[in-house]
């Protein structure tokens, strides 16, 4: 009921959008207002259903009604409420319904926040947007045809074969799929939602710049557009930074940025915007810019299109990391982006000859010209990207079945580029609010920041050690980024506040762009001296592995046992001090407890890092359990501390059993002695093994004949063992001799079984001065017990990671102050501005 | 012309033809053993599917776990992978080791796993960065 009332919302919503599109296309070209009307009646429908659907597969998730592919795919009945609710975005049809509801609501908005004369066209492109998102969920069938893929689709029309369902179509599974547990994160419930409103609001720009070409008002639409393009800036870039604290976080990417496809494909559509938000700015003054601000305005949106369209169609899947399933929307997903391509590339060229064009070129230092060629740059920056993130397909020109670039391929370009891009900040904002009319007065102003910078860049390269030109230069320029901004911000703070906008974004961003090279160019493993020395020894070709083959990777992390302090790189001396079991998250749980404390001070601050380790069981079979790791980050101004278990005693414990493992030397024993749990005691003591009772009544010695030949000594040890759940008692004497050839001693013990507990002890060791004797057990109801216990870690330490953040933290700022400030503009201009007024 | 408009063009082929070289030198083919041990690359992918039946394991010594990969062409091989063994190994159904062969031991420094979908339904696969763990 509820899911053919969602299907249903969706359909109705489909067609009332075109029906909506085709009045505002009239209300255009009759400049009537009753279409207009007519056509805004229908959106607020289509935002009414979208609504109902949306709460329908909500409440279909929350009740576990997993005859619903959708519910069976994404949700289980131990997942909590928010996650049952974050599902909604977990999955590609969900995500479709947010993206459309943002898109629909933003509509809404655009009814009474866009002046009178640009309202008809831009909500016919809103709601052109709307209907083909809208098709996407239609699940319709026509004539072999499918059209869209509908959440609310059941298991038996996912799976017409399926045995069970032949069998039973009224089959209804006890439980469902669940959710993965990489996505059973805080992250997962906002990180996805910000994104798709990123998403909805950049249409809005792309509707002006469409809506001012049709209307041949080429000027006026900037200040309505400049609002709302920062705005859906600001939120895509939120969503971005969001996901990359994510994957810093709890996803061990190990950094906060991979130019993974994905990644780069939201990364895009930022520069295109942000180099849009430039060109308006401009574009008054400036012809080209008015031309760039129509291409940015319009391929910012083509790019996410293009984003959904390598994410969602699946074309990445065959070649790449990371894509979603091809659920069969690939050619409506190509024919949604190349009708809003061809759309806005032909009312350009159709346009483009009445652009007012340019009276005079401008001059060098005019603020036109250093903000023009600053958006040049940054699309240079974002072509440079696409190439890379496109390689399945560009890639072809060179090779038959090409492989992503290398990451040096993103990083040796944008590199230089972003150190340009530092330096054009600050003459962009000299230029911009100073009179600067020759180099001389330029040179003038720039002398006090030059001086800092050049103070500050060299106190950084020499107490950074730094020896890579490249790297000079970019903190040369980083810096001075920095510093040039910071003079205007301060110049500013105190003449007029509304306008720092600008200025705070410009110093944010030299602040990310000094944390991303820190903290990825030095970024540097903590190692002890058992490994830096391995790794010198692989480095001189020493060491062999098990083949006589030579080891040529050096490692990246160190072996820590429990509770013996190590130094490691730093200065630190960190110590492990044992691990503990949860079942309250995720059941299984591991959190390792790790000390870190300053080598040459011991007193002094000592601090607990508790990585953690847990087994996937949502995505795992029983006898076959993944297990991921959640790393633990100790965030300082300075630097992080960023560390994960890579393995440890207690891991490979559970990974036992497993066949076929390559046995080596070393690691033998190591496994014998981690199954065997081992007690130490004196005479008359007793210990709990699990469920048995231990005690050590006394030492007999062994009769001449039960001694072994050439034995020195023998004794046999008396044991009581209890088992405490029946309270059956059972008494054990396992011996233990030590046997001498002449020159070397053994010692020679003999396990004793307990057959009907199915119990082996065996008389390991005994310590002549205090007849401490030690005893090992085998039997299916001992306790997990590691004798042997270490963990091998992997700590990194990377600098000016904060920087990053808050980086980002001052873009965010700097973004929404400008945002009021446009919009205050927008309230000034009567005939621009919100407020209803009379046409005709 | 315009000295503007010719220093615009140089400028534009030039840096045109350096990212494409640059990006051309950066990408490589999927390939198989056979192929790849007459090749210098460090940067070499092979795909292939795990051999279940042949040993495999985490060596704590040289702390790198090495496992036996058979490429699309039916050959099998060793792999050493310098990380702890990726968490989703097992599961993995197809798997793209990147490195360099020596000796006819394939030296990987990163691995990409195809895992069922973790956003999906598992009737299709994705790769993704093993784990470490």
């Amino acid at each position: 009921m509820i899911a053919l009332i969602g299907k249903l919302s969706v359909s109705i919503a489909c067609i009332a959008s075109v029906l909506a599109m085709v009045f505002y296309y009239r209300s255009v070209q009759k400049n009537s207002q009753k279409d207009l009307f007519l056509g805004n009646a229908l959106n607020i429908g289509v935002l009414v259903l979208t609504t109902v659907a949306m709460a329908g597969l909500v409440y279909l998730l929350v009740t576990h009604q997993f005859q619903y592919f959708y519910v069976y795919n994404y949700t289980s009945t131990d997942l909590a409420v928010r996650y049952l609710v974050a599902a909604l975005w977990g999955g590609q049809e969900g995500s479709f319904l947010v993206w459309i509801f943002f898109t629909s609501l933003t509509t809404v908005g655009l009814m009474r926040w866009s002046p009178p004369g640009y309202r008809a066209p831009v909500l016919f492109f809103m709601t052109l947007s709307l209907a083909f998102l809208l098709s996407m969920t239609l699940g319709w069938d026509i004539g072999g045809i499918k059209i869209g893929a509908s959440p609310f689709r059941t298991l038996l029309e996912e799976m017409p074969d399926a045995p069970f369902l032949k069998a039973n179509p009224d089959f209804v599974p006890v439980d469902g799929r669940g959710l993965n547990d990489l996505l059973r994160s805080p992250w997962m419930v906002i990180h996805p939602p910000i994104l798709f409103m990123g998403f909805a609001m950049m249409t809005v720009p792309f509707a002006f710049a469409l809506a001012a070409l049709w209307m041949r008002n080429y000027t006026e639409w900037i200040t309505p557009a400049l609002p709302w393009t920062l705005a859906s800036n600001l939120f895509l870039f939120v969503a971005i930074f969001l996901g990359a604290y994510w994957a810093y976080v709890t996803l061990s990417f190990g950094g906060f940025w991979a130019w993974d496809p994905v990644e780069n494909a939201s990364l895009v559509p930022w520069i295109f915007g942000v180099a849009g938000i430039h060109t308006m700015l401009i574009q008054r003054k400036n012809a080209g810019a008015m031309r760039a601000s129509f291409l940015f305005a319009i391929f910012a949106y083509i790019l996410i299109l293009y984003e959904a369209f390598l994410t969602r169609s699946g074309i990445l899947g065959d070649a790449s990391v990371h894509s979603f399933v091809d659920l069969g929307l690939y050619n409506q997903l190509l024919l949604f982006m190349l009708v809003n391509a061809t759309l806005g590339i032909v009312l350009l060229a159709l346009r483009y000859k009445e652009l007012p064009g340019t009276k005079e070129p401008s001059a060098i230092f005019s603020p036109e010209f250093m903000v023009f060629s600053g958006s040049m740059m940054l699309f240079i920056t974002a072509m440079v990207i696409i190439l890379g993130t496109s390689s399945p397909i560009i890639g072809r020109l060179f090779s038959e079945n090409p492989t992503p670039p290398e990451i040096s391929f993103y990083n040796n370009w944008t590199l230089p580029l972003g150190m340009i891009l530092a330096i054009m900040t600050v003459l962009g904002q000299v230029v911009w609010r100073r009179k600067v009319d020759s180099s001389e007065s330029l040179a003038r102003i720039l002398t006090w920041p030059t001086v800092v910078t050049s103070v500050v860049s060299v106190a950084a390269i020499i107490v950074g050690n730094v020896q890579n030109p490249l790297y000079m230069l970019y903190i040369v320029s980083t810096v001075f980024a920095l510093v040039g901004n910071g003079w205007i911000l301060v110049d500013l703070l105190r003449r007029s506040p509304k306008l720092t906008g600008g200025a705070i974004s410009h110093v944010g961003f030299a602040v990310l762009l000094i944390g991303s090279l820190a903290s990825t160019a030095y970024n540097t493993y903590l190692l002890d001296a058992e490994s830096k020395n391995y790794n010198v020894a692989v480095e001189q070709g020493l060491v062999k592995d098990d083949l006589g083959m030579p080891v040529i990777q050096t490692v990246n992390m160190f072996k820590l046992d429990l509770n013996q302090s190590k130094p490691i790189d730093g200065g630190w001396t960190v110590t492990y001090l044992g691990m503990t079991r949860s079942n309250i998250d995720r059941p299984g749980e591991q959190r390792y407890k790790i000390a870190f404390q300053r080598t040459d001070e011991p007193d002094g601050h000592r601090f607990i890092m508790e990585p953690v380790v847990y087994p996937m069981l949502a995505t795992s079979s029983p006898d076959n359990i993944q297990w991921s790791v959640d790393p633990e980050v100790n965030a300082g101004i300075l630097s992080d501390l960023y560390m994960y278990v890579a393995s440890s005693a207690h891991l490979e414990k559970e990974m036992e059993g497993r066949q076929g493992t390559i046995p080596s030397a070393s690691s033998d024993s190591d496994t014998t002695s981690q199954a065997m749990p081992k007690i130490k005691l004196k005479r008359a003591e007793s210990r709990v093994l699990g469920s048995y009772k231990v005690t050590f009544n006394d030492f007999e010695s062994l009769t001449a004949e039960e001694l072994p030949d050439s034995a020195i000594v023998g004794v046999r040890a008396i044991l009581t063992i209890t088992d405490s759940e029946t309270g059956e008692e059972v008494s054990a004497k396992p011996s233990f001799a030590i046997i001498s050839n002449g020159e070397e001693r053994y010692s020679m013990s003999q396990p004793i079984s307990i057959d009907s507990w199915n119990l082996v002890v065996r008389f390991d060791e005994i310590n002549p001065q205090t007849d401490e004797i030690t005893l090992s057990f085998r039997g299916d109801r001992l306790p997990l017990v590691v004798t042997d216990d270490w963990v091998l870690v992997v700590a990194d330490k990377k600098p000016f990671i904060s920087f990053v953040w808050i980086g980002t933290f001052l873009l965010m700022i700097g973004f929404s102050v400008s945002i009021m400030r446009r919009w205050a503009d927008l309230r000034k201009k009567p005939h621009l501005s919100s407020e209803p007024s009379p046409v005709e | 012309m315009k000295p503007r408009v010719i220093f615009g063009t140089v400028a534009i082929a030039l840096f045109t033809s350096l990212l494409f070289y640059n990006f051309a030198n950066s990408i490589s083919t999927y390939t198989d053993f056979e192929q790849a041990s007459g090749r210098s690359s460090t940067n070499i992918h092979v795909v292939g599917k795990w051999a279940s039946d042949q040993p495999s394991g985490f060596s704590v010594e040289t702390k790198s776990f090495s496992f036996f990969m058979t490429d699309e062409k039916g050959n099998t091989r060793r792999v050493i992978y310098g990380h702890a063994k990726p968490s989703n190994f097992e599961q993995a159904d197809q798997m793209v080791v990147i490195g360099e062969m020596r000796n006819d031991v394939f030296y990987a420094h990163d691995m990409l796993l195809k895992c069922p979908s973790k956003y999906n339904d598992g009737r299709e696969a994705e790769f993704e960065r093993p784990m470490p763990g």
